[in-house]
């Protein structure tokens, strides 16, 4: 008896030496541990906290309706789906949500799929450029669109200076300046990109011997499209389709731009105004059915893709298809996939930059155009200083550096991390752990996120400081919320140099920091500048997640020109955008040049 | 006497089936030991323990007088300081490093001198024919200097055992066949122990000193080429050895052929549940003169010989003939059994040792 009893308590000693001597050999078991109990804090936090908040009474309705603050309640619940104002904080804006997510989705989705196959498989005229110039407008910032828009079409029911069509002496109808058309518009044409992408990849991915197995058979190029391609495609379909409609749903600037004017509210500014009136019982409510309909969104995909698993085809020789020849139709087709262009891309941008250039709008007289809105020390009519000159927008610049710069860092380094810890535990309770929690944002729209993390944070909790107001508080909610595709590439960069160069080095004597240092860290240098440019650039374009949490001297460009809007200040909000739109291209031709690929296709996440 | 000794090895990955099932052998100094197996039979898996990149879940590894590893009191000298060769199925060479880089990499690790680390590179360059390739990077390399640049590398610190993974899978027939001369070489001028994972028979046939068939995490059988290949004690060695395979025949549904081979060995039918006879040790013969008679089914000329496809009673099989065959397709002929060619096994697929 006692001597099984010491023998059992030596085996686990002698057990734990050899995990002992393993981990010396290679400590990622310890660096995935850390892993874990940071991010549970920081992912899980927030959602536990805006769970509580739904339920719990704030300590202002405490003191006006009786009762403990922090007390168990179904107010908020309640006031949300069943007051009378549930029509008009919850169930009108849900119902426009909806209407405008399904046709900017039916939009974007026809767009992308036409294009795609425009660009990957037939000869119109300059597909070489189109393929890189489609996806522009999916760089710009998603208020660039909107306020371009408005720009353009405005008229007198909101003040500012006057619409584009207006100064010609055309007044554009309310239907068409403001509400659900030009939302789904705009929305439509800041998405199709995406579909676009992820269209041209599936393309590009079928195997071409499938469709030269049809037509030895005897197909036509009409029948092999829609026999073969086509439903090849519905996979991939399915994902644009859910992906789109998740993303519109989150989207917080065009609703804002284009929907206060008419009071056309969606759930994304109806959270927003709940939150400004600081009703963050309301907000935790509205923010959890935001993230209820991302889950289920994404269980659909999930179950979407399971379904078609069998549609996946293995790559053949990688022979890309021959294109085929439009013969009479090429002229037209060629014509559409460049208005397009014009329409999402270069239109919104010269719109923009003519706005800021010209004193009067439409008056096309050279005296007429000046510089006055970006360099004037007063602007004429507006009693703001130009843009150059302008103290907010400074700051504005300096905070939208320094925040999507470090948040982009951390994102970098934070992504190979959990991809070490991921690849190299495989089959361990931590490797599925770290993948799932750092996918948890992903479900929670931006919106939802800051709302979570405005209600964690506002006052200090244990060691952690009351972080609302402050540089840290953005930038820590920008990590997270990227960290779904931090880890992703971190995890996929490391499956790619699997565990080998790592190993042979082990062989040689080389110990973990050694092989660190001279093998995986030059190794991984690339996907690293990848892995930062990339959050970077989606970070100096990010509103929805940041808007909420921004506080005068926090503001970055993108919440500043929202201000700027606010106060009818369109030229200076569009001049600002314009400079968002700079810097990301910028941006983006350096990822080029360093990557020398095709960037697009990170971008598609 | 630095051998290697495995002592009831376990390992488990968490799937359906064992990697490594209590594996215990010993691989004797200056051998050269080739585990041959189909893929997920452990072989990997066992090399990997040897070099330390995995730990079985239970057992004992030594080599010589050191303890690499043992679950008893909880051993374990990490790979770092195991000083052995390692050369992987990809190379793994660094693509970030030069030629020069990558061979004097461990020596770096061991803080040799500049001169030293120059003079040993002069010398594996020498060797493996690598002269000019210093400053290049591993993708400007063609395979098969790859491969050399992967030997010299693994070989810089003069190990005493090397553990070769698949080291001939990635290049083409003729490079092969170059590359084996040229380890079979190294073995005999290096005189160390060297352990070399395949799943090709061939390799193991013409490389190895004495071949370890491994199935399911077993050692079926370790003896020398000739041996495994003449004497194989079980179903799965005979069939895994041999191209073409050993022809195969059930007593009961190859009643006929059974029949006759039942004769020939001298053994009662009923003992056996299938016989095996080697393509090479059947001869084709004109009709009626042989054991039994068959029809010609296909003839491929290899060149150097004739692989014929006969059809026996409903049963197809394959014969190996130097010479050219005596008949053309579907005629029938003859064939006569050679009996050191043919074996036969029990029902628990081990071959009956006749007495």
């Amino acid at each position: 008896m006692n001597s099984s009893v010491s023998s059992s308590h030596n085996s686990v000693l002698i057990n734990l030496k050899i995990k002992f001597s393993k981990l010396l050999q290679q400590p990622t078991f310890l660096i995935g541990s850390v892993l874990v109990i940071i991010l549970s804090y920081l992912v899980i936090a927030p959602i536990v906290s805006i769970f509580s908040n739904s339920v719990s009474l704030t300590m202002m309705d405490a003191m006006l309706s009786g009762g403990k603050d922090g007390e168990f309640t179904y107010k908020y619940v309640d006031r949300v789906f069943a007051s009378s104002i549930s029509e008009k904080i919850f169930w009108v804006p849900l119902k426009n949500s909806l209407t405008v997510s399904f046709f900017a989705t039916l939009i974007a989705l026809t767009l992308g799929l036409i294009l795609a196959s425009l660009v990957t498989s037939t000869n119109i005229f300059g597909r070489k450029y189109l393929g890189f110039l489609l996806i522009i407008p999916y760089m710009l910032p998603s208020q660039a669109m909107a306020t371009a828009w408005l720009t353009m079409f405005k008229n007198r029911k909101i003040s500012g200076p006057q619409g584009m069509l207006e100064s010609f002496g055309i007044t554009p109808p309310d239907w068409l300046a403001y509400g659900p058309l030009p939302i789904s518009i705009c929305m439509a044409l800041s998405y199709f990109p995406f579909a676009f992408l992820l269209f041209s990849s599936a393309l590009s991915k079928i195997d071409i011997q499938l469709e030269e197995v049809a037509s030895t058979l005897g197909a036509k190029t009409k029948v092999i499209w829609s026999k073969i391609i086509l439903p090849l495609l519905i996979p991939t379909t399915m994902s644009v389709l859910l992906l789109t409609v998740a993303r519109t749903l989150g989207t917080f600037a065009t609703p804002y731009i284009l929907g206060t004017p008419a009071k056309y509210t969606l759930l994304s500014t109806s959270l927003y105004s709940s939150v400004r009136s600081n009703d963050s019982g309301v907000v935790a409510v509205i923010a959890i059915v935001l993230s209820l309909i991302g889950v289920m969104l994404l269980l659909v995909d999930i179950w979407v893709v399971r379904k078609w698993q069998r549609f996946v085809t293995v790559g053949g020789k990688g022979v890309k298809r021959q294109p085929s020849k439009l013969g009479i139709l090429r002229t037209p087709t060629t014509l559409f996939a460049w208005v397009i262009f014009l329409i999402a891309a270069l239109g919104p941008f010269i719109v923009l930059a003519l706005s800021t250039l010209m004193r009067e709008p439409g008056n096309f007289a050279f005296s007429n155009f000046g510089l006055a809105y970006w360099t004037g020390v007063n602007v004429p009519g507006m009693d703001q200083p130009g843009i150059f000159t302008s103290p907010e927008v400074i700051t504005a610049l300096k905070n939208s550096f320094l925040i999507a710069g470090s948040a982009s860092v951390i994102c970098g380094f934070l992504g190979l991390l959990i991809g070490y810890a991921v690849v190299r535990l495989p089959g361990t309770l931590i490797s599925g752990f770290l993948r799932q929690i750092s996918f948890l944002p992903y479900l929670m729209p931006g919106l939802a996120f800051a709302a979570a993390y405005l209600s964690l944070f506002a006052v200090s909790r244990g060691p952690i400081p009351a972080l609302y107001g402050s540089i840290s508080l953005l930038i820590l909610v920008m990590v997270v919320t990227y960290l779904p595709y931090a880890s992703r590439s971190g995890i996929s960069a490391m499956m790619q140099v699997g565990p080998e160069p790592e190993e042979a080095g082990m062989v040689l004597g080389a110990g973990f920091w050694r092989r660190i240092t001279s093998i995986l860290a030059p190794l991984q240098k690339s996907a690293l500048i990848i892995a930062i440019i990339l959050p970077f650039i989606t970070g100096m374009k990010e509103l929805s997640l940041v808007v909420m949490l921004v506080t005068p001297g926090t503001e970055l460009l993108t919440t500043q020109s929202i201000r700027f809007l606010d106060f009818g200040y369109t030229q200076l909000a569009n001049a600002t955008i314009l400079i968002i739109g700079v810097v990301v291209m910028i941006s983006v031709l350096i990822l080029n040049r360093l990557t020398k690929t095709n960037l697009a296709s990170g971008l598609g996440g | 006497m630095s051998e290697i000794k495995l002592k009831s090895i376990v390992k488990n990955f968490g799937g359906n089936s064992i990697a490594v099932d209590n594996l215990s052998e010993i691989f004797p100094d200056g051998e050269f030991v080739c585990l041959l197996g189909p893929s997920g039979c452990g072989k990997t898996t066992t090399l990997r323990m040897i070099a330390g990149l995995e730990t079985p879940d239970s057992g004992e590894i030594s080599y010589g007088e050191k303890i690499f590893f043992s679950s008893k009191n909880g051993e374990f000298i990490k790979t770092e300081n195991r000083n052995l060769g390692l050369m992987f199925q990809s190379y793994a060479l660094w693509p970030h490093m030069t030629v020069f880089k990558n061979i004097v990499f461990g020596l770096e690790m061991q803080k040799k001198s500049l001169d030293e680390k120059e003079k040993r590179y002069l010398e594996l360059e020498k060797l493996f024919h690598l002269e000019n390739f210093r400053d290049r990077y591993p993708s400007e390399l063609s395979g098969g200097q790859q491969q050399r640049v992967a030997l010299a590398r693994m070989l810089a610190m003069k190990p005493n055992l090397l553990l070769l993974d698949e080291p001939l899978s990635n290049l083409d027939s003729n490079l092969r066949l170059e590359m084996r001369s040229e380890l079979k070489r190294l073995h005999q001028s290096l005189g160390c122990t060297i352990i070399f994972v395949t799943h090709d028979q061939m390799e193991a046939m013409t490389l190895a000193t004495s071949i370890a068939v491994m199935n399911k995490g077993k050692i079926e059988q370790i003896a020398k080429p000739m041996e495994i290949y003449n004497n194989p004690k079980s179903l799965f060695v005979a069939k895994f050895v041999g191209s073409p395979q050993m022809n195969i025949i059930n007593s009961d549904k190859d009643e006929n052929l059974a029949l006759c081979l039942s004769k020939k060995l001298n053994i009662e039918k009923n003992k056996v549940k299938n016989f095996g006879a080697r393509p090479e040790s059947i001869k084709m013969v004109q009709q009626n003169n042989g054991d039994i008679n068959a029809k010609i089914e296909t003839i491929q000329p290899t060149g150097a010989d004739w692989i014929v496809g006969l059809n026996v009673s409903g049963k197809s099989i394959f014969v190996i003939s130097s010479e050219q065959p005596i008949g053309k397709e579907n005629d029938t002929i003859g064939i006569d059994f050679k009996v050191e060619g043919c074996h036969s096994f029990d029902s628990n697929d081990l071959r009956i040792v006749k007495s």
